[in-house]
Formats: structure tokens, sequence, C-alpha cells
């Protein structure tokens, strides 16, 4: 069975080296990207499982990230899981109403995170 | 009311107290942060064309039981780099521009894990993996420093202080509001 493959996108390049090691660690293929505009522009060739992202970045933010994926008949049912430093409700519902599939606040604990990556990659 | 305090409300200034583990942003002019480090780091960035200045505080958490003690657990100081750079970014600033001055990571008490060098270190590795600048350091040593940072203007005072009014800055484990707890729609 082929491992996982999961796209984290997020402009912290400490946070991609985090998220890189935490999710190979755990036995993940991980491609990763700096922001949004670069992770629309990189899944519109690309297949992945799962899409993790952050929300403040530059250039296209998550939400403009997962409410273009949405419009994309190939993105439209992709889990998209929201992680982030936000934690106002009016973030999460945003979130929520843009499509993300799940919401989780850093700092993220490795365990939970792969948990939540196999249950909603199908 | 101290001498300070009294100087502080006379020039109608709002002093915010930066606690071990918070971050506060301000474009304010009348704002000033302040904090006591021990081996705690303070980071204060600015973004001189915007005028927009944050500082946090924050040690480094012990590793699980399983890891050396001389590794720390760099996750939680991770993330309140990353609170700092967004509370800034939200109010204007630009990343591109940040610029850098880094304060503490004394090491007061020999006998302990050198957590103050951690600190520093870890501060450092983030700025240069952020291709942020580091104007101006000042850290290790074995005193406590007292700081206070216009955020408007990025001005910064930096003064030793007794080490009896540094907090006690004991190593934590993770908070437990950082469970990173998952939330599926």
């Amino acid at each position: 069975m082929r491992p996982t493959r999961i796209l984290t996108v997020d402009d912290s390049a400490s946070m991609r080296a985090l998220l890189l090691h935490a999710l190979t660690t755990q036995g993940f293929e991980v491609e990763q990207a700096e922001d949004g505009q670069q992770a629309f522009e990189w899944l519109a060739t690309n297949e992945v499982d799962v899409v993790i992202t952050d929300i403040n970045m530059p250039r296209l933010d998550g939400f403009g990230l997962i409410e273009q994926l949405r419009e994309t008949a190939r993105h439209a049912d992709r889990p998209i899981l929201v992680l982030t430093t936000e934690s106002s409700d009016e973030k999460k519902r945003r979130a929520r109403d843009a499509g993300a599939t799940g919401w989780i606040v850093k700092p993220f604990d490795a365990e939970k995170l792969a948990t939540a990556v196999r249950r909603v990659a199908h | 009311m101290s001498m300070l305090s009294a100087s502080v409300a006379s020039a109608g200034l709002e002093r915010v107290t930066v606690m071990q583990g918070e971050a506060h942003a301000s474009a304010d002019p009348k704002v000033e942060l302040s904090t006591v480090l021990g081996s705690c780091v303070a980071t204060c960035l600015y973004d001189p064309v915007a005028r927009i200045g944050g500082m946090n505080h924050f040690l480094l958490a012990e590793p699980p039981s399983t890891r050396s003690r001389e590794t720390f657990d760099e996750h939680y100081g991770l993330f309140l780099m990353e609170l700092l750079v967004n509370k800034m970014l939200g109010l204007g600033a630009f990343k591109s521009r940040l610029k850098a001055r880094i304060y503490g990571g004394a090491n007061l008490n020999p006998a302990m894990s050198p957590i103050g060098t951690a600190n520093g270190a870890f501060a450092h590795k983030f700025l240069q993996n952020e291709g942020i600048p580091v104007a101006f350091e000042d850290l290790g040593g074995r005193a406590a420093r007292r700081i206070h940072f216009m955020p408007a203007s990025g001005m910064v005072r930096c003064r030793t202080a007794p080490i009896e009014s540094a907090p006690m800055d004991k190593p934590l484990v993770r908070p437990q509001s950082a469970s990173g707890d998952v939330e599926l729609f």
C-alpha cells in the first residue's frame, strides 16, 4: 500500500521543517508549499491525499486557498485541515464555511495530527 | 506608586507587561511593552515602515522524559515566534521588513541545564530560517534583564536587574492549552 501523501502549506520555513519531520516520521509522504498561491498552482498538476494549510500567508492565504480548491472539481472533496495559531471562533467558522475539513490550533501534537490525517484520508 | 510608574503615568504611556508564554504587538505610540528576563528570551520585532512592533517572551519547554536533558522542546518557542509574527502582520506589518532585537537567555543557575543558552540559540535559528535580520542582541551572562520596548518607534531600553527580580525561570512542560486538539467539521 502506498503511503498517504500530504501537501503542507505554510510561509514559515521553521514550521515547514517541523511539519516535514513530524509527518515523515509518522510514515507519510510530504510535499510542501510556501503560500496558498504556490500550493494552488502545484495542485493544478499534482495529486495529494490531504492538504494541511496555515491561514496567515502572503499572496493567497489559507481561506483563499480553500475557496479556490473547492471551486475546482478535482479538489471539491479533498480533505483540507487548517493548522493555525488563530484561535478565534470567527476564523474557525470562516474556515468551515470556506470548506475546510478540520481545524487544528498550533502548537500541534504530532500524534494527534497524524491520527487526524489518517482519519480524513479515507 | 513607584518613581518609574509615576513617570510612565505622567507621560501618558500604557505599559503592557509581556509574561512568559505571551506575545503582544502594537502600533500605538502610547504603548510600552515591558518584561523582566532571566533565562527566558524576549524577541522584539519591528517594521520601520509601518511603525509596528511586537515582543514575545518564551522559555523552551522541557523535552519528554525519553529525551536527553540537554535538548529542549522547540515546538512551543516556535509557536510563540509565529504568534508574534502573525500579530504584527495582522496590524499591517510586512515580514520582509521585520528586524529583530533579542534579549535574555542568561544562565542564572549553573546547576541547571543551560536553558538560557538554548533559548538564545533557538531565537537565532528561527530568525535565520525566516530571513529576519538580527539588528541587535544582548544574550547570555548571569544577570537578569529588564526590557522596555516602544513598539511604534522601535526603541528598546535594556537594563540589568537583580537576579531576584527575574521570574522563577523553571523549565516548564508544555502548557495544557498547547494540546494540539483536532476538531473535524
